[in-house]
């Protein structure tokens, strides 16, 4: 049989779909993300009881319950490689850089799952109305791609450390802060009004950061996952 | 041997002056006391070692990713220590400053209260992560790619932060480069505050020097280095 | 040609020695059973010739027709057999087989699945979770994914790892068809696998 019979974009969606299938049968990150969100929203929600904050701040919860979610699950498809003995077998199974994108697109699917369910949720109870959808859309996709792409790599340096539940926010935070300060930007143009003028220096930064920490992951990414 | 007596002499000649000269403020366009200004010669320059120390430890890391030689990673883990030391320096230095002249120990829209703060973070990040990792080969591995995304993100802090906090600096910008980019201080307080730089520099290497002569004789005693 | 140069390896953690002067040369067709007491430092060792660890002096080295190999090239070459590999206990027998066959660039049917799991002696358990199966078994599937590669390196840690009588009839018939299409590696206690072997590597005198 001759190995190069399966594309290497195969392998890697041979990768995201193991992870699915693990992950749809025993659920832990899904779960945690959602409902660590879940809380988060209902406990802003009530702390705020009926005062509207202004649409800035409301700009910068939706992220800071985004981050929190984002940080309760996504070191998941490292750590159980690692705590259920499979990632031995793994790095020797596929190139690095197969595990690599695999399980970036698996976490891209969870944030997208995330944003799916949160975003009306938070619509709703907040009473945020965004006056350009457009806007936010690009704000949550990019973003989300900037959350998935930057501590993809993180995560791997976590699962193979002892303490891996806060090591993974205290890592990712000075990691994701370009990011968070980017698309909080975006947001708050989105909630409170105004054009696409009025966002492009924080896309001239998000942009150039979803590449860059993807690039820079996939340089480094060799280096952690063969520890 | 003699440029420690030239370092010990240039600090004491510097602490002398800063306090014995005018303040490098002219004291009408200063907020509060402009003798508090005088903080200018130290926090400055500990800020500068704790950036420089960042960067250092930066570059050892990528030489050990290189050549996997342990002795890099000794010297990637010593810049990050003493740039720990100075950051908090130059914390502690800034928010006695700030109280004396805005009022407050810490306003977050200050951006380069911000950024010494995150600074602070990602030197505390880097030990947490070494801390939990018990084996010598993965400590170095692993921290040593935790610093180079550190230091990338840091480029994208400092293009990020100033656009988004440029309207509420308060902090003292005209003291050492103006907005035409020429040197506005007046020729004491330049020497001074260069010399200042200079010390801090030099003093940050010399402890840098001892720390690693005195680690790499602790990792001798371990057979196999 | 297929080699395999150890040459004077020594690994120290810290200021512990687990091994110094390891010396082994293989080719393409010989096999070595790395023996020696528990602690001796056998799964350090393979873990060295993996790749997965680094020496602290000495060196480790596949080549090629005199080309030396690196990481993802012996990669490619190289399977294990380990009571420290874990396969998938989410997923079936089959589906683990799928999955590793197909993220090393191998297309195989279910019937060829089907026949591996035979030759292990495994049939009819392919659609089970393995993590129902029990340790004998999940011994069994490691061969039988190992065997998916072909492997031209062959590194087994234990070979009789948990299983019982018949299992290590089928282990060791597995080995013996192996061995001369591979560089084969055994780290074992058992002296009956001693014979698996042509050359040894001593360790913890």
């Amino acid at each position: 049989m001759p190995s190069s019979s399966v594309s290497w974009a195969a392998k890697v969606f041979a990768v995201t779909r193991k992870d699915i299938m693990a992950e749809f049968r025993t659920r832990y990150a899904i779960n945690s993300i959602l409902m660590f969100a879940l809380v988060t929203l209902t406990v802003i929600s009530v702390a705020l009881g009926i005062s509207t904050p202004d649409s800035d701040l409301m700009a910068a919860l939706f992220w800071v319950i985004l981050f929190f979610a984002a940080m309760s699950g996504l070191a998941q498809i490292f750590i159980r490689e690692e705590e259920s003995g499979t990632a031995l077998i793994l790095k020797l199974s596929t190139d690095g850089l197969v595990i690599f994108f695999g399980k970036l697109i698996f976490n891209l699917l969870l944030l997208a799952i995330l944003s799916i369910l949160i975003v009306p949720l938070f619509i709703i109870l907040l009473k945020v109305n965004p006056q350009n959808w457009t806007i936010f859309l690009i704000g949550l996709v990019l973003g989300d791609i900037g959350l998935a792409g930057a501590t993809t790599i993180i995560a791997a340096i976590v699962a193979k450390a002892t303490v891996k539940g806060t090591l993974f926010t205290v890592l990712s935070f000075p990691i994701l802060l370009p990011l968070l300060l980017a698309v909080i930007e975006i947001t708050k143009v989105a909630f409170g009004g105004g054009g696409f003028g009025d966002i492009s220096l924080s896309l001239q930064v998000l942009i150039p950061y979803d590449v860059v920490m993807i690039t820079i992951s996939v340089m480094l990414f060799d280096f952690v996952w063969r520890q | 041997m003699w440029w420690k007596i030239l370092i010990f002499a240039a600090m004491s000649a510097v602490i002398v002056a800063a306090f014995m000269t005018h303040s490098p403020m002219n004291p009408n366009k200063s907020l509060g006391n402009a003798e508090v200004y005088r903080i200018f010669y130290f926090h400055v320059p500990q800020a500068w070692v704790a950036a420089l120390a960042f960067v250092i430890s930066m570059i050892f890391s990528i030489q050990f990713l290189r050549t996997r030689n342990m002795d890099y990673d000794t010297k990637a883990v010593l810049a990050a220590k003493l740039g720990l030391v100075f950051s908090i320096l130059a914390t502690v230095t800034g928010s006695i400053f700030a109280r004396m002249t805005w009022g407050e120990f810490w306003n977050w829209s200050e951006i380069r209260e911000v950024s010494i703060f995150i600074l602070l973070i990602i030197y505390g990040a880097y030990f947490a992560l070494r801390s939990a990792l018990p084996n010598a080969e993965t400590k170095a591995t692993l921290s040593a790619v935790l610093s180079i995304l550190f230091a990338v993100s840091a480029v994208f802090l400092i293009f990020i932060l100033p656009r988004l906090y440029a309207d509420y600096s308060q902090h003292p910008s005209d003291s050492v480069v103006d907005s035409e980019g020429q040197i506005t201080m007046g020729s004491t307080v330049a020497i001074i505050f260069f010399t200042s730089l200079a010390v801090f520099t030099a003093l940050f290497g010399w402890i840098y020097s001892l720390s690693l002569r005195l680690a790499r004789v602790a990792n001798k005693n371990l057979p196999g280095n | 040609m297929l080699k395999l140069e150890i040459d004077k390896l020594a690994k120290w953690f810290g200021p512990r020695k687990i091994f110094e002067d390891i010396n082994l040369n293989l080719e393409f067709g010989q096999s070595a059973a790395i023996i020696g007491p528990n602690g001796s430092g056998k799964t350090t060792l393979l873990r060295l010739i993996m790749g997965l660890s680094y020496p602290t002096s000495g060196n480790i080295i596949f080549s090629e027709n005199g080309n030396k190999l690196d990481f993802e090239q012996y990669r490619k070459k190289m399977a294990l057999v380990s009571p420290y590999l874990s396969l998938y206990d989410a997923l079936t027998g089959f589906e683990n087989l799928q999955f590793f066959a197909k993220v090393d660039g191998r297309l195989k049917s279910r019937d060829e699945f089907e026949s591996l799991l035979n030759k292990v002696g495994l049939a009819g358990r392919g659609d089970d979770f393995v993590g129902a199966y029990s340790t004998g078994m999940k011994q069994r599937l490691k061969y039988a994914v190992a065997l998916l590669k072909e492997p031209t390196i062959f590194l087994i840690d234990e070979p009789s790892a948990n299983l019982d009588e018949s299992g290590k009839q089928i282990v060791w018939e597995l080995i013996r068809s192996r061995k001369e299409n591979s560089i084969l590696i055994i780290a074992t206690n058992e002296k009956e696998e001693y014979s698996l072997a042509e050359q040894f590597c001593k360790l913890g005198s």
